[in-house]
């Protein structure tokens, strides 16, 4: 045992490095809470006189507002048309996620339980249409949705391409899933007569429930928090989504920094809270083999 | 499963299906060039009149007691048009109108009503078009207009010159729309149904013997549509002449007509000039028509169906369908499940991606999307454009370098260099971390990792625009730092050096934690004996992370590495929101580099070779990678 204890680095130098990683971690976010609660729409933390002393700056970058106010709270909810854009977000994610789901749970299934022509090239292909980002469709995408089908601005086209983007990463999660499942039941209630219909819905789906809300959850998450197709698709103010909004709020030559941050927690804290119970998941998801940036 | 197969059936089948689309596509576009042709026709002849009116209106003075007089001889001797109306650009004046709702108290002339502004813009427009064509000495903007109303009818204006001045409009309205071309159904049948009674007396005589079969099936197919596509060709041609013949006969009938309407005295019409385009170039001398274009295009589609009819008749033929078709029978329930999302995939990713790899060969930009793609054609110019472009610097004028931010092999490098450096950060700082939180008896390690872990549960484009706020020059807390210091603000978007570290810092940021849960991960499932069993060994703290941490990590840490390749390689929120590509695009990414081409400069041919490139790239390192890990072995 001592000579074990002289191997080891002394714990209070280990802390010292932690608690520094742990600052330089945290800051950001402490940044946009004390943003959010200046109850202002500047980007600084306290006001600096003309001639600001070390002491001054100091107080600038601690991250804790000069006045504590919930205005940017209340004001980014009823003055600003972010509750809008935040419902056009839930409504986007929720059918993503059912459309989703009911795509890939059923593709899942054939790709897991059967053997047929096509099978190997049809989840290569789900796989390599992971690799290339969203972006690299978005050309196309926006011709074909925007300027062919008039579906510019709605959430209709949104829903459709976050689906498709969804739905290679799910399927692969939901076969891994199936593919664990044992088929003694399923063979018995073959035996027993019934239909694959009725047996997926019956035994498989109920079997697969908690692979289901994961995948669920993911797609969620996902559309939840896309950026760029949502930028480009949706023209129209009143129908952006959360997250076009909060860039609208700082973008260009706005500077409302405080209907931002504000929003930022609103936006975050549901995502943060899925991510935790999500976090296991997502490590074994990542490493069975999806690239999806 | 149907045992013996009967090449009788199949080739019959395989005929019937071949003639079906043969003959259905190459209808489609008879009626289809057929409508276009008569509407073309009603157009012209349209406009010949309409010149010849103007002409008319002209010489009886444009305005005044004998223009009325003219128009009205004239409208009453042309029953193919509905009604005309004169205006004067100079007091608004309605000259002469024969429209319905013209008569009585409200009969011209007189001065046009508030509700009759359209009409009199119309005359500004066309006022405007012969000006500006002739300042530019191109035909650009239209000088006759031509309207299509509700029910088919048209309605054309032109504009009335004196001294080389536009001083007002004519305008006429035709009667109802050109009579539809009938379906030629007769025609039809005959193509369906003579080939497939020859095949039948064929098959009664060779049984079930292939090759005669295959042979004749074949031959009848190319012969019926051979004649097909010739007659159709055929009737191209004769409606264009058709056309050419009731032009020049409008003409000639106009030109018969007008002067008896002007009386003596009049000036001597011009029926040459009559025959225009929309920009009263006559016609034979404008350019851009040429005659038979139509007819070539036809006859490359015609070509294409019938070689698509023979392919469809020796899939059938051949029993190629056959097997397909026991295919899905035998696994209909796979494929019944896999329908939708299949369906789905070919909607909005395969379709979409084959036609961004044809727009790439395009020069499609946002105003010619509606043109077809055959048309926008380039070849691989974009490409080249792209990969032949070495030029990063060039010399300026003084003898200073310029950069050209925007050159592929640029953006390709700084793509390069910002992947490896923020997937080294990544996994240094991540296995870093990882490793003292692996210590043995530490405490507050849960809080600890908790809090080391929130940059991965932020949503990456509020990182970006919190870290945007944080780089501000004048408020942005990291200058503030600095500042406590005793340095001075840096501007960090103003020079591509520090705008990268703007992007690496976020990124790092954002990234490190992934690696670190990897890295704990692997270090714990890491048995403590074998530890143990190598300090009994006497082997020293750097011995045993050589020999035992790293090679335990490896299995997870290597999938983990070639994944954060791809993502921070695609990881497209950072570079677009943080540093917006400032200065001059030198901190694009590749990707936000093709964004920018295609929504700021609306380039979107040029950018889909930009992102057809990107997934070479993509792709070629994901075939690497597949080989490397053999991640999709036992699919």
């Amino acid at each position: 045992m001592g000579r074990r204890s002289r191997e080891e680095l002394p714990h209070p130098l280990l802390h010292a490095i932690l608690v520094f990683a742990t600052i330089v971690t945290v800051y950001p976010i402490l940044w946009v809470v004390t943003i959010a609660l200046s109850g202002k729409q500047s980007l600084a933390i306290a006001d600096l006189p003309a001639q600001p002393t070390v002491s001054d700056r100091v107080r600038a970058v601690i991250p804790w507002p000069q006045t504590v106010s919930l205005a940017n709270f209340k004001s980014v909810m009823t003055e600003q048309p972010f509750g809008r854009w935040l419902v056009n977000s839930a409504i986007v994610s929720a059918a993503t996620t059912l459309l989703g789901i009911f795509l890939a749970a059923t593709a899942g299934y054939a790709f897991s339980r059967f053997r047929f022509p096509g099978r190997r090239a049809g989840l290569m292909s789900f796989l390599v249409s992971q690799m290339f980002p969203g972006v690299l469709m978005l050309i196309p995408l926006y011709i074909i949705l925007v300027k062919w089908l008039g579906l510019g601005s709605t959430r209709i086209g949104l829903v459709l391409v976050y689906t498709t983007s969804a739905i290679p990463f799910c399927v692969w999660m939901l076969k891994g899933y199936f593919d664990t499942i044992p088929r003694d039941l399923e063979e018995a209630a073959m035996i027993d007569g019934a239909s694959p219909v009725v047996i997926f819905r019956r035994i498989v789906l109920p079997l697969a429930k908690p692979a289901i809300a994961v995948t669920a959850l993911f797609s969620f998450m996902t559309a939840w928090n896309e950026f760029i197709l949502g930028a480009t698709l949706m023209d129209k103010e009143s129908m952006y989504t959360g997250p076009v909004g909060l860039r609208f709020f700082v973008g260009g030559f706005q500077q409302q920094w405080g209907y931002f941050a504000a929003g930022a927690i609103i936006v975050s804290i549901p995502i943060v809270v899925l991510f935790f119970f999500l976090q296991r998941y997502l490590v074994s998801g990542l490493t069975a083999g999806s690239v999806k940036g | 499963v149907n045992s013996a197969p009967s090449h009788r059936l199949r080739f019959g089948i395989g005929l019937a299906l071949g003639l079906l689309l043969g003959v259905g596509l190459g209808v489609l576009l008879l009626v289809g060039a057929r409508r276009t042709e008569a509407r073309v026709r009603a157009e012209r002849e349209a406009i010949v009149t309409l010149n010849a009116f103007a002409d008319v209106v002209d010489r009886a003075g444009i305005s005044g007691d004998a223009v009325r007089g003219a128009v009205a001889a004239w409208a009453k001797a042309h029953a193919s048009v509905t009604a005309v109306r004169v205006i004067v650009l100079e007091g608004i004046s309605l000259e002469a109108s024969t429209e319905p709702k013209d008569a009585g108290d409200r009969a011209a002339p007189r001065r046009l009503a508030r509700e009759e502004k359209p009409l009199y813009d119309r005359a500004q427009r066309l006022r405007a078009a012969v000006e500006t064509n002739r300042q530019e000495g191109v035909p650009r903007k239209d000088e006759i207009e031509v309207e299509r109303l509700e029910g088919g009818a048209l309605s054309l204006a032109g504009p009335l010159e004196r001294d080389g001045n536009v001083v007002g409009m004519a305008e006429i309205r035709t009667a109802g729309p050109p009579p539809a071309p009938p379906f030629p159904l007769a025609t039809v049948l005959l193509y369906l149904i003579a080939p497939l009674a020859a095949y039948a007396v064929t098959a009664l005589l060779f049984k079930e013997r292939r090759a005669p079969l295959a042979l004749a099936a074949f031959a009848l197919l190319a012969v019926a549509l051979f004649l097909f596509a010739r007659q159709t060709l055929a009737t191209f041609e004769a409606d264009r002449l058709a056309t050419d013949r009731l032009v020049a006969e409008r003409t000639s009938g106009e030109a018969r007509l007008a002067p008896a309407l002007l009386g003596t005295g009049a000036a001597p019409l011009e029926p040459s000039k009559w025959d225009t385009d929309v920009f009263r170039r006559p016609r034979g001398v404008a350019p851009g028509t040429t005659p038979g274009g139509a007819e070539r295009r036809g006859r490359n589609f015609l070509f294409g169906v019938a070689l698509g009819a023979m392919a469809l008749t020796a899939f059938f033929g051949f029993g190629l369908a056959a097997r397909l078709g026991r295919v899905l029978v035998r696994h209909h329930v796979a494929y019944f499940y896999i329908l939708p999302s299949m369906l789905a995939m070919v909607v909005l990713v395969i379709f979409p991606f084959l036609y961004g790899v044809a727009i790439s060969f395009t020069d499609q930009t946002i105003y010619n999307t509606s043109e077809p793609l055959t048309r926008l054609w380039v070849g691989v110019e974009n490409y080249g454009h792209i990969l032949s472009d070495f030029a990063i610097t060039t010399r300026a004028p003084d003898g200073s370098r310029v950069f050209n931010y925007q050159n592929f092999y640029w953006t390709l490098g700084l793509t390069i260099v910002w992947t490896v450096t923020n997937v080294a950060i990544g996994v240094s700082v991540g296995l870093f971390l990882a490793l003292i939180l692996n210590t043995t008896g530490l405490k507050l390690r849960p809080i600890y990792r908790v809090l080391l872990i929130l940059p991965w549960a932020v949503p990456n484009y509020i990182t970006a625009l919190i870290w945007k706020g944080m780089f501000h020059r004048q408020f942005g807390v990291i200058n503030q730092m600095i500042q406590i210091f005793g340095g001075r603000p840096i501007s960090w978007f103003d020079t591509p050096f520090t705008s990268f570290l703007t992007i690496l810092s976020t990124n790092g940021w954002l990234s490190f934690p992934f690696m670190m849960v990897i890295s704990l991960g692997a270090l714990q499932s890491i048995p403590n004996e074998i530890y143990e069993a190598a300090r009994v060994e006497g082997a020293s703290r750097w011995q045993q992370f050589k020999a035992i941490t790293l090679p335990s990590l490896k299995p997870s840490l290597i999938p983990a590495i070639i994944i954060s390749v791809v993502w921070t390689f695609n990881m497209f929120n950072i570079p677009f929101l943080v540093s917006e590509g400032e200065p001059a695009h030198s901190t694009e990414i590749l990707i936000t580099q093709a964004y920018k081409f295609a929504f700021q400069q609306y380039r979107y041919g040029y950018a889909a070779a930009y992102c057809v490139i990107i997934f070479l790239i993509l792709f070629a390192y994901g075939t690497v990678q597949n080989r490397v890990t053999r991640a999709t072995e036992g699919i």
